[in-house]
């Protein structure tokens, strides 16, 4: 495989690789986060939050898929991106180190969302669904 | 195996297993802590969900950005400093998160504990 033919599928590869884990990562938090959404806040307050969660776990994850640049103070042009095997795949460990790291961000960013959402209940509007939850 | 791969995969192993000790080592405080705390069972289930994605996360991302792409014939010493290299970068990551995830659970006990003890 020529490194040209590496790079377009490799690009694409991680592209797919980064709304997959941003998918896993919504799937793995969905049912709980649900759960906090129904019981502690509005009704319509938690439609929103359960239709944002998916978009602000696949966002980041492809924020920080296209935020790495193949462009370096070394290499500036597409010939010399190529010529390189293994800067290509250097880029590509790049790509998914960031994925990474923008997920766990967005993951930080929901622990907060779900702070806010128990402080909120606990205040008193909706302190009655919680005791009956508790019960 | 090249020694290029030999070397990355040791650091991954390495990476998932500092996670997997702190995760074992903290998870029964933490499910008790976050019981004592929050009434909701979800919430406890949410947060050591992240608590577990934090961990991992961060020490994967560290581990993942290493990049071992030497000269052709290097020594076998200049592959373990650089996989030192990348595990001192994945402990700091590490560290910083899990840091962050502490202070965040804090304000979580601070600002839902105070009410319930009243």
């Amino acid at each position: 495989m020529t490194n040209e033919r590496y790079l377009i599928a490799s690009y694409f590869v991680c592209a797919a690789l980064s709304i997959a884990l941003g998918i896993l990562v919504c799937l793995y938090l969905r049912r709980p986060f649900a759960s906090v959404a129904d019981a502690a806040s509005g009704k319509r307050l938690s439609w929103i939050l359960k239709r944002l969660l998916p978009w602000g776990l696949v966002f980041p994850a492809l924020l920080g898929f296209v935020s790495v640049s193949y462009q370096s103070c070394t290499r500036t042009t597409y010939a010399e991106i190529v010529a390189s095997r293994g800067y290509l795949v250097e880029k590509n460990q790049e790509q998914i180190s960031s994925v990474l790291l923008s997920i766990l961000v967005a993951v930080l960013f929901w622990d907060v969302v779900v702070l806010l959402i128990l402080r909120y209940a606990q205040n008193g509007r909706n302190g009655s669904q919680l005791r009956q939850m508790d019960d | 195996m090249s020694l290029e791969l030999s070397a990355f995969l040791t650091l991954l192993v390495l990476s998932v297993a500092v996670p997997t000790i702190l995760f074992l080592l903290l998870r029964s405080s933490l499910t008790d802590l976050l019981r004592h705390t929050l009434r909701l069972q979800a919430g406890v289930a949410f947060y050591l969900r992240s608590f577990l994605l934090v961990l991992f996360l961060s020490a994967l991302s560290a581990a993942i950005g290493t990049s071992f792409d030497l000269k052709s014939g290097s020594p076998f010493m200049e592959y373990v400093w650089k996989g030192g290299e990348g595990m001192a970068s994945t402990l700091e990551k590490t560290l910083w998160f899990v840091a962050i995830y502490l202070v965040l659970i804090t304000i979580l006990v601070a600002t839902l504990k105070v009410k319930d003890d009243k």
